[in-house]
This record gives C-alpha cells, structure tokens and sequence, in this order.
C-alpha cells in the first residue's frame, strides 16, 4: 500500500443501515437501491478525494518561516538550533541562497558512525557503553560533511498528493519548497500534511 | 466460472424502505386524477368518434409521475420524449412490416428503447406506447402518425399538468427534478 493510500481513507466508511436510514428520512420514493446508493456515494467520495488532494498545493500548507544553515555551519550549532526550536531536520543553503541538501536527524546519527538501527536508542547505548559518546567526535564537522546532498525539492504548485507519494517513497519527513530558481521558500512537513488531509479536523 | 455465474442471481442488496402513508395518498390522489381526466376525455368527447384520448401505457406512466416521482425515468422530458418518440416508431414499425407482425412488434419496442436510451428521454411506458401503435387494433391503425400526437403527445402532456398541480401540494413533495 502506497503512503498516498494510508493517508487517505479509500472508502467511506457508510453502512447498508446508515442507507436505509437516510432513505427513510428522504420523503418519497426513491428509485436506486441501497446497493446503488452506496457504489455512487463511495464512487463520488474517491472522486472528491482526489479533487482535493490535487487542488491543495505545496505553497498552500508549507511553513514559511524556515530554519536553514549553511555549508560551513558546525554542527554543534546546527544540533542547538534544531533543539531550540523543536525541529527535526533543516535544510543546507548556499551562500546565493540555493538549497544544497538538507540535515535531518538520521544525517546526525550516520555522521556519528552509528553502526545498525540508527536511532537515538542506538547513541544512548553507545555512550553508556564506552564512557563517553560518540558524538564528541562529530564535533568539528560542519554542516556540508554530513548533509543529504542533493535534496529532493518540490515546488511551490506540487500538489499534496504528490508530497504524500514522496513521502513514502523516499522515505523522508519533510521537503524544502522552492522557487524556480531553487531558492528556498518554505518547507512542508509530514505534520504540515496531516493537519490538511481532507476531511480532518485542523487543530 | 459457472458457480460465479449462479451466484449472481442471489442479489446484493435489501429492498428500499417503504414510504409513508401520506406519500401513499399522493400517490393515490394524482394517479386518480391524471389517469381521471384522459379517461374523462376518452369516454365523454372521444366515444364516437375515431380518435382516443387514452391509451394503456398511460397507467404505467401514472406509476412513475405520481407515485415515483423523484425517478429520472418519471422527469418531464422523459415522460413527454419518451412517449411521443416510441409513439413515432411505434407508427413506422407498424407501417414498414405490418406484414409480419411478431417483427414489428418486436422492432417498434426494441428500437424505442434504443432511441429513448440514445435521447436520455428513456420512459419505460414508451416502449408499451410503441407496441400498442402496432397490436393496438383497427381504430389505432386508422390514426397513423397522428397517433403520436393524439392520444399520446396530448394525452402525456395533461398528465404532466396534472402531476405539476398535484405533486407540489404537500410540503414535502416536489416534482419535476429536471425539465431538460
């Protein structure tokens, strides 16, 4: 199952009862069974699902205001800023403001030689088992030395469908949105996408 | 393959509810008076003469106009199209093959589906319509293409002003769906 799938219901949940029920609150006789009924309701929602989802488009829902770094940003300040503010992956800009790559969690664990799982589990363990931690020894990297280079962009018109498919087929939480000169404008993230799937609740 | 085939038989889905006891009466009251005034006509003007004002598909008709009148096959255009296009091939069939009347049955009845289909005006009483224009008798035969017009373009066009009148008068009633 694709991630676009998981991240919208394909069917509409709506019982044969749920059809009766509201035949008998329409007046009159109406001429489709409930059979019918429910293949034209489930139809039209797959219908107004994809309308949905390709008409909300990346620059609709992205954050605007973006954390970056650049290349020669070490990464003791890059591990403070994504502390600081709650985020879990920043994007790397060249100094005309291109993104080169981008920083995420994961790029810290790999940079740290974090051998099997990479997870913070995985560094714990580590540090508790040779007096001392790893990750001392990344301290005199920069961003450029562990980074994801090239990252994978959209742009400001793809729609969130698309993003979802990107999602789960590369694997990653979040993409920088860019300009057509590849300047960075915004980023969207797999929480920026839940809070505007169709038909939830926004917080 | 054959036990898929059988299992199809065995229907998916429930019979729709049934509706109340004052749809019922409406029902009742417009079929009484739509069928009550071509009937009127037929008997009190049209007697001795050699036209009809009523033919048996308008009791069909009177089922969907009155009593199932949300259905797309019971709109206006349907009701109206429906009847006087099988009217007209109806009157064809017959005259093209009255020579072999099984075919020009089953011609003007299978050709007036296809049509109907073909305009969207498909009004199952149509297809009786185009039968009767065929096994309808001497008195039918004698009107030839003006059977389209009358019994059936008039004839369907009262009953349509009757089911406007009737069908709009309780609250939660309301008829046509569509015109076009």
């Amino acid at each position: 199952m694709s991630e676009k799938e998981r991240a919208f219901p394909l069917k509409a949940e709506i019982s044969d009862e749920d059809i009766m029920e509201a035949m008998k609150d329409i007046s009159g006789y109406l001429d489709i069974t409930p059979g019918d009924f429910k293949e034209v309701y489930q139809t039209a929602y797959r219908h107004a699902m994809s309308r949905i989802s390709s008409s909300v488009k990346a620059k609709n829902i992205m954050t605007t205001k973006v954390f970056s770094v650049k290349r020669a940003t070490p990464v003791a300040a890059i591990a403070e800023l994504m502390a600081d503010n709650i985020i879990s992956g920043v994007p790397v800009i060249e100094e005309n403001g291109k993104v080169t790559g981008i920083i995420s969690e994961r790029d810290f664990l790999s940079g740290m030689g974090v051998k099997g799982a990479k997870t913070m589990m995985g560094i714990i363990a580590d540090c508790l088992k040779n007096k001392g931690c790893m990750a001392i020894s990344i301290g005199a990297l920069k961003a450029e030395d562990i980074m994801t280079s090239p990252a994978i962009t959209v742009s400001g018109n793809t729609t969130i469908s698309e993003i979802a498919g990107i999602f789960g087929e590369k694997k990653i939480n979040r993409v920088p949105v860019t300009d057509s000169a590849g300047n960075l404008i915004g980023i969207v993230s797999r929480a920026d996408l839940l809070r505007y799937l169709p038909f939830k609740e926004k917080p | 393959m054959l036990r898929a085939y059988f299992a199809k038989m065995t229907g998916t889905t429930k019979s729709p509810p049934r509706i109340s006891a004052e749809e019922i009466i409406w029902s009742w009251i417009g079929g009484f008076v739509g069928i009550g005034m071509v009937a009127y006509l037929n008997y009190s003007r049209f007697e001795h003469t050699d036209l009809v004002m009523i033919v048996g598909s308008f009791g069909a008709s009177a089922v969907l106009i009155y009593g199932a009148i949300k259905s797309p096959l019971a709109q206006p255009r349907n009701l109206l199209g429906g009847h006087i296009i099988s009217a007209i091939i109806g009157v064809t069939s017959f005259l093209l093959f009255h020579d072999f009347m099984w075919f020009a049955s089953a011609m003007a009845v299978a050709t007036s589906i296809a049509l109907m289909h073909a305009t969207k005006t498909l009004h199952p009483p149509g297809g009786a319509t185009a039968l009767i224009a065929v096994i309808g008798g001497e008195k039918i035969h004698a009107l030839g293409y003006l059977y389209a017009i009358i019994p059936v373009g008039v004839g369907a066009t009262i009953m349509l002003a009757i089911a406007l009148l009737i069908n709009n008068i309780p609250k939660k009633r309301r008829y046509p769906e569509f015109w076009i």
